[in-house]
């Protein structure tokens, strides 16, 4: 595994099978789907960026790159993908083999073109719509953050404010004489043209300038000096304004009714805040942030949840299950077609749910993970969780929890013959680019070989799966293919916002081997199995939300099965024989943890809990959605170092401090001893040095892991025995229960799960049956 | 000139015009009730040979009547007879030695609550009689205990709407406007209890948050004009003493906002009702500010102004409300307690026909300033502004208006909505408002000696307590038609003649309404010409006319002499005048909404102006009086006909509506020195004003006074134009000179 994740430092690659075989038939047998997991914008160390423009071929429209045959003295080169013999533009007339440029370069199989924009930047745009339906208290926290926020924010980007209760208003920071906003109905469903329309001519105006497409030039000027802009403006010219609309921003002054919710039109104010951008900002012109800040869920108006009587609660995953949820289809409905609107618009939309209630994120999750926003949940608005994730939002490049905001971005894939592309599992939408590429199968959003990224961030990881179309092993009839070699090219274009304001351009192309597929040792070789769980987990997640009566775990227990009998190493129906080669065997204890997992087991969370977890899980990189999948738990002792151990009950120990990364929590736990001592506080004392240093080595630990992460994880400080301890708990495999008779541990799970052993031993027994 | 003319200082014109003495000392004064006949025909068949309308001009809150006692100041019961609610008065009928006493209105008799009884003396009246306004005065008011409220008193509430489009900005109305309200909010009604709300619209609406905790106003656009709605459930109508820096900083800010306004729409209607959202929990007044035709949303003007139409069937069209709208949403402000006063200001056709419903059926009033320019009208609207804000208001009122059996209310004139047939609904009702009715007979004979008549005010005053105001009056019950004459009254005649013909306007062509007034007039003279050939007995011919009468002569009762004069005058005020291209539809219904509504002095003005010669020192004219300390004597005027004016004077024509400073074509430089501080007759005389004073001139002086005197505190404030002799200006007094043959038809001639 070490190798690929060597791999993946240089290009952003994580491939679930790096060996493929090179026939329609073997493919089918491997189960696992072929699959690139890439992120486009993760930050490399010896990443080359030049400043021009990259050469397509002119046929498939495949960047040159270092894979490229070049015949220097006719300036010529061959393209990977198609076979094309293309001149080289003429602006390369001075390339010779001493002579090369920077793409040609093996070492630059990943390269990044700044690319030279046509007239102004255009400057990020965040656009605050803030809900007024909470406590007077709550509400105050909110605008502090805000403007906290906005004291972050560099003077030339543009702000806006939206907020809303039982009505939505628009605030107008462009006036002066006094706090003005526009008004829009709350229980009205608003056509983005309605709403453009009210706002007056000046936003239509805009929209007409934009209206060009993303490849139109801009009108030059200072930056956002579009005028008659009245609504999103430049920071430097409504700061003022914005911070006396926050000032006095009141609480939503509709009384609600006594034992019931308050008049909450969010669905409203996203639609508005959505439509107001569209008609403000052209498309394609910068970052556009909707950031909502919500306390509570919709209860008025399109979009809503849940009735405003307190009797009637929010609806749970049994509801869903049922299809006793009234609103469900009808609020999903209306928050995908508002995420498709962002998305033509290019602008993100990030959710700060700070709620003891669920705010209705499974409804919403299209606008957040189409346009690859974020989520924050927390309980309440003076949580620092709140605080501090908004402010990671705005923190600048160079300083402690920048986060790399890319925006705009499209995302292209090209491939070698036999390939075709399924689709992408990750927060990016189709572009709807139709190619000889795209394949017939469809898996996640399909139908295009490109992608539209509102938000790209450093850590946006896409899975891109493919599909092996050829009919028979060995290069086909294809002289051209037999003459590349054994090799495949694949290659990812992205082109995207850089948040410095300038137009990028990553390539990567790689190239991996083709095997007839007969042998199974050629492909194991080539597996990577936590890109293979991730790979999974996305799929899954997608199924379940997708696909009516999935059972997700028959079906993971089934693929796995199936793996393990293609590439298991058994006597037939004898289960003692089976053994896994190591690039496998790592792979069923993931799946064992996945099984048991908030991914599939939904009922013991809230649907705003699990679609939170799929969006993370979906957009994360292998590395951590690994550790979504399966926790890593370290064990802190006197006698030595950290070190990892298994993720397993018997780990407890009364001496030993325990610090588990669960990805959306981080659980510092403390065995029996340790728990009594630092009650007894002996880290105070001087002779207890080394004690106080073993409590406090999991605290940095934990501490390094929540402020790198993104948001904010969950942080847990528990004693063995006491009742934070269920977050441990609940992540440890139950090798220990009420059920088994011999305790090796000091400790036992109250579960019925069965533990990691008895699932091995039936797997083992189901793969080698014949 | 046989006629004796009905202009001029009060004391010139009171024998012509004014009511004769009263019946009974304990009548209610003339100035809350006139009777076109002081005396009531004792049946039908009498009351038809009077052949004028028979009637009352009811002004309830009049200033002119003076301070109203009030009958119960602890609040005390009041008595009221069992059967027809007619109120306790000096007429009441006391039997067994004061237990019971019977109605003067039914003849019920009722008993007399312990609490309320007092013994009678050897005459029959109470032994408390002078003790109690209600017994010895025509007018009293109640303090009303709670079974006459349906909720507690409510307080002056003002909310303005006010439109901000392009026009409003452009024509200086926004900031004169703003300037105007802001400078009378110290004068408002209602102390700690006053309450406003300003809604601004152009193609939307912007209302304002004037929560008095905030640091400035903010303002909400609701751009839903289709089905608008109230963004706030409250803070937009707030308590004036709490939230004045904001409201203060807000009228300073308004203008500024929209000084730049290039928004030429204006959705009125929508306005309207969010303003009624916004008040309806409460009620109150609602003052519009209308720049130029409302032109989006509901009520939107069409441009259906056509003088064509003038002489057809549909004539009457053109002076109605044109979209339902107006009518349905008056009547429901009207339900909410809402009055509603209309400001217009648009210089082409705004259909005040329609606008003016809003005001009509609310007890409001219709403001009209055709063309405004602020700098030239800014003190009008300031003036007229002003006087309406700080006016006593009485507010959510009705008035009902009882009298004796046989006799009923058959018709209502004035601003107000009917409810169950015979209460008039006055949302809010000012010191300006008259009301006037028509009475009819039963079948059946009079058959008492006396007859009477009680009007009936229930309102809420500024500081929160609900009143009753009541009028009675007593009048002779009369049998021979001579005795109506000499009880009849030519003011109230003409004007109650003035008001219903303007309401018939409203369903009548022009021609038929004229043609109406004349017919009636002439049956009238025709009757007593009559009664005058069989010799009536004594007093009935005019003075001068000697006894032996030529066949073509006119005979006129001697207190309707000025009536001629003064139909003359109602068939050629704007509102009556002419055909389609004389009188704007705008204008005439801007007088016809005056006349309807204002007092008999007011509606005599209208009718025939009063022309005062202002270019001779001689006399006491134009200093103070001093019999009326701070008030200003008046130069006796001059008959309403160019041929009668000096052309080498000046007169000043008072028409009710604007003061016109005629200038002859003769009048010397010197007078041009004197009045406008000018060399000689310049060329063109329209920027010329008599005002300020010029200093050092005593003329320029005299004549200021007159000014301030004629304007008085009038619910119209009048600008005086300067037009001189022989110049194509002229043209705009021709139709006040009333005694001028005209081309207007009906005239007598
Ligand atoms: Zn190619
Ligand atoms: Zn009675």
């Amino acid at each position: 595994m070490a190798e690929f994740a060597e791999l993946e430092e240089i290009d952003g690659v994580r491939m679930t099978w790096n060996v493929w075989p090179q026939s329609r038939l073997e493919a089918a047998k491997c189960v696992i789907p072929f699959c690139a997991l890439y992120t486009p914008a993760k930050q490399t160390s010896q990443l080359q960026v030049v400043e021009y423009d990259p050469v397509p071929c002119k046929t498939c429209g495949a960047v040159l790159n270092p894979y490229a045959a070049v015949d220097f003295a006719a300036k010529i080169w061959t393209c990977p993908f198609c076979h094309t013999r293309n001149h080289f533009p003429p602006h390369y007339a001075g390339i010779s083999e001493a002579s090369v440029p920077a793409e040609l370069f093996p070492q630059y199989c990943t390269i990044e073109y700044s690319l030279p924009r046509m007239g102004a930047l255009s400057p990020p745009s965040y656009v605050f719509v803030i809900d007024t339906c909470v406590a007077e208290d709550e509400l105050l926290a909110a605008k502090t953050a805000v403007q906290q926020a906005l004291t972050m924010v560099p003077e030339y980007a543009q702000v806006g404010l939206v907020t809303f209760g039982t009505h939505v208003h628009v605030h107008e920071l462009g006036f002066s004489d006094c706090p003005k906003a526009y008004v829009f109905r709350g229980s009205k469903d608003y056509s983005a043209a309605q709403v453009q329309e009210q706002l007056g001519p000046h936003s239509q105006a805009a929209q007409r300038r934009g209206a060009g497409g993303p490849g139109s030039p801009l009108k030059a000027g200072t930056p956002g000096a579009r005028p008659g802009n009245r609504f999103i403006l430049p920071l430097s010219e409504c700061e003022f304004a914005v911070n006396q609309a926050l000032e006095e921003l009141q609480r939503d002054a509709f009384p609600a009714v006594a034992a019931s919710r308050p008049s909450r039109a969010l669905g409203t104010a996203v639609a508005v805040a959505a439509a107001l951008m569209g008609g403000c900002l052209p498309a394609g012109s910068g970052a556009g942030r909707l950031m909502l800040l919500v306390g509570g869920p919709c209860t008025e108006g399109a979009g809503k949840v849940v009735d405003k009587e307190l009797t009637e609660p929010i609806r749970s995953h049994k509801d869903l299950a049922k299809d006793a949820a009234p609103y469900y289809r009808k609020a999903k409905k209306f928050y995908d077609a508002i995420a498709a609107q962002l998305v033509a618009q290019g602008h993100s939309m990030d959710l700060f749910a700070c709620s003891l209630d669920q705010v209705g994120l499974s409804e919403m999750k299209a606008c957040i993970e189409h346009t690859g926003g974020y989520v924050v949940q927390t309980d309440t608005f003076t949580n620092p969780i709140f605080k501090d994730s908004l402010r990671r939002m705005f923190t600048p490049a160079g300083e402690e929890g920048y986060l790399g905001l890319s925006s705009n971005a499209t995302f292209e894939v090209h491939c070698s013959k036999d390939i075709k592309v399924c689709g992408v599992l990750g927060p990016a939408s189709a572009l709807e680019k139709k190619s000889p590429l795209v394949s017939d199968q469809v898996v996640g959003v399909g139908g295009t070989a490109a992608w539209k990224l509102c938000t790209l961030s450093a850590g946006t990881s896409l899975a891109v799966v493919y599909d092996i179309v050829a009919q028979h092993g060995g290069g086909g009839g294809d002289p051209m293919a037999a003459a590349a070699g054994q090799q495949f090219f694949l290659q990812f274009v992205t082109r995207y916002l850089h948040d410095s304001g300038a137009m990028r351009c990553r390539v990567t192309t790689i190239t991996r081997r083709w095997v007839d597929g007969s042998s199974q040792g050629d492909l194991i070789q080539g597996f990577d199995q936590e890109a293979a769980a991730v790979l999974m987990g996305r799929v899954v997640s997608y199924k379940m939300e997708e696909e009516e009566d999935f059972d997700a775990t028959r079906w993971l227990d089934r693929s796995l099965i199936r793996l393990c009998s293609r590439f298991g190493d058994y006597r037939k129906d004898d289960p003692d024989s089976f053994q896994l080669r190591p690039q496998l065997s790592y792979y069923p204890q993931f799946m064992f943890n996945f099984r048991r997992s908030q991914f599939i087991q939904v009922f013991g969370n809230s649907p705003d809990e699990t679609a939170y977890a799929r969006i993370m899980l979906n957009r994360e990189s292998v590395g951590d959605a690994m550790l979504m999948i399966q926790p890593t738990l370290y064990a802190f002792t006197f006698n030595g170092p950290p070190e990892p151990v298994l993720l397993d009950v018997s780990s407890i120990a009364p001496d030993r401090i325990l610090m588990l990364d669960a990805y959306f929590y981080v659980v510092v736990f403390h065995g029996s001893t340790v728990a009594q001592w630092r009650k007894a506080g002996y880290q105070e004392q001087p002779e207890h040095a080394a004690f106080k240093q073993l409590l406090q080595a999991p605290q940095d630990e934990a501490h390094t892991i929540i402020q790198r992460r993104f948001p904010t994880p969950r942080f847990t400080d528990c004693d063995q025995n006491g009742s934070q301890a269920r977050f441990l708990l609940a992540k440890l495999n139950p090798s220990a229960t009420y059920n088994t008779s011999s305790s090796m541990s000091s400790e036992i799970i109250m579960t019925d799960d069965v533990s990691l052993q008895v699932f091995t031993d039936h797997l083992k027994k189901l793969a080698v049956q014949s | 000139a046989a006629f004796p003319r009905p202009a001029g200082p009060a004391a010139q014109v009171e024998g012509q015009v004014g009511p004769p003495a009263p019946y009974s000392p304990s009548n209610c004064k003339p100035e809350f009730v006139r009777m076109t006949s002081f005396a009531v025909p004792n049946s039908q068949a009498l009351k038809a040979r009077w052949h004028l309308p028979y009637g009352a001009v009811v002004h309830p809150m009049a200033l002119a009547g003076g301070p109203v006692a009030v009958a119960n100041p602890t609040g005390g019961t009041i008595i009221r007879c069992k059967r027809c609610r007619t109120y306790m008065n000096p007429f009441m009928a006391w039997m067994d030695g004061g237990r019971r006493y019977s109605c003067n209105v039914c003849a019920l008799v009722n008993e007399v609550p312990v609490e309320y009884y007092c013994a009678l003396d050897a005459s029959g009246r109470r032994l408390d009689h002078h003790e109690r306004p209600e017994l010895c005065g025509g007018s009293v008011e109640y303090i009303a205990p709670a079974e006459y409220m349906v909720r507690a008193p409510m307080p002056p509430t003002y909310v303005f709407v006010i439109d901000v489009s392009f026009a409003a900005a452009s024509s200086g109305m926004l900031r004169a406007a703003c300037a105007a309200i802001k400078s009378s909010l110290d004068s408002l009604p209602g102390d700690e209890r006053t309450q406003v709300a300003f809604i601004t619209f152009d193609n939307a609406i912007h209302f304002y948050n004037l929560k008095s905790t905030l640091s400035a106003p903010q303002m909400m656009v609701v751009a839903e004009i289709e089905d608008p709605f109230v963004p706030l459930p409250d803070d937009l109508l707030v308590n004036l003493k709490e939230s004045r820096p904001l409201v203060d900083a807000l009228l300073d800010s308004l203008p500024q906002s929209y000084g730049r306004a290039s928004q030429v729409e204006s959705a009125m209607g929508p306005a309207l009702q969010a303003a009624f959202l916004v008040m309806n929990h409460i009620g109150g007044k609602l003052l519009l500010f209308q720049a130029a035709a409302p032109s989006l949303g509901i009520g939107r003007i069409k441009a259906r102004d056509n003088p064509a139409l003038y002489g057809t069937d549909r004539e009457y069209s053109l002076r109605t409300p044109d979209d339902p709208f107006y009518k349905r949403f008056s009547a429901e402000a009207s339900r909410f307690q809402i009055c509603i006063d209309v400001f217009a200001f648009g210089s082409a056709y705004m259909d005040l026909p329609s606008l003016g419903a809003l005001p009509k059926y609310t007890g409001g009033q219709l403001y009209y300033y055709p063309g405004f320019q602020a700098e030239r009208d800014g003190a009008k609207l300031h003036a007229e502004l002003s006087h309406n804000l700080s006016r006593e208001t009485a507010w959510e009122a009705v008035m009902r208006i009882r009298c004796s059996k046989g006799l009923r209310i058959s018709a209502f004139f004035g601003h107000f909505f009917i409810r169950s047939t015979d209460l008039l609904a006055l949302p809010a009702c000012d010191v300006d408002k008259s009301f006037s009715v028509e009475i009819s007979h039963e079948e059946t004979l009079l058959t008492g000696q006396v007859a009477y008549l009680q009007a009936a005010l229930l309102y809420t005053n500024s500081d929160g307590e609900r009143r009753i105001r009541v009028h009675t009056m007593a009048l002779p019950v009369v049998s021979e038609l001579i005795d109506l004459y000499k009880q009849s009254d030519a003011g109230a005649t003409a004007t109650l003649l003035g008001k219903l013909s303007v309401e018939r306007s409203y369903s009548a062509k022009l021609d038929d309404v004229r043609s109406g007034i004349q017919q009636r007039l002439v049956a009238a003279l025709r009757e007593y010409r009559m009664l005058h050939m069989r010799g009536m007995g004594p007093g009935i011919g005019a003075p001068g006319m000697g006894s032996a009468l030529s066949p073509n002569s006119l005979v006129l009762p001697e207190r309707l002499k000025s009536l001629p004069l003064l139909t003359l005058g109602l068939a050629k005020t704007a509102a009556l005048r002419g055909g389609g291209r004389d009188v704007s539809s705008d204008e005439r219904t801007a007088v016809g909404h005056q006349m309807i509504a204002c007092s008999v002095y007011d509606t005599l003005r209208l009718m025939y102006p009063s022309c005062y010669p202002v270019h001779e020192l001689a006399g006491d004219w134009g200093k103070e009086r001093p019999d009326v300390p701070g008030s200003v004597a008046l130069p006796p005027a001059a008959p309403a006909g160019l041929e009668y004016f000096n052309p080498a004077g000046a007169y000043l024509v008072d028409n009710g509506r604007v003061l016109l400073l005629w200038v002859g074509q003769a009048a010397p430089p010197a007078f041009y020195q004197q009045v406008f501080g000018v060399q000689g007759p310049p060329q063109d005389v329209s920027g010329l004003s008599p005002e300020p004073v010029r200093q050092g001139s005593e003329l320029s002086a005299r004549i200021n006074a007159v000014l301030r005197q004629l304007r008085g505190t009038k619910e119209l404030w009048q600008e005086c134009w300067v037009i001189r002799q022989g110049t194509p200006m002229e043209a705009h007094l021709m139709p006040y000179l009333v005694e001028d043959r005209g081309p207007a038809p009906g005239s007598l001639g």
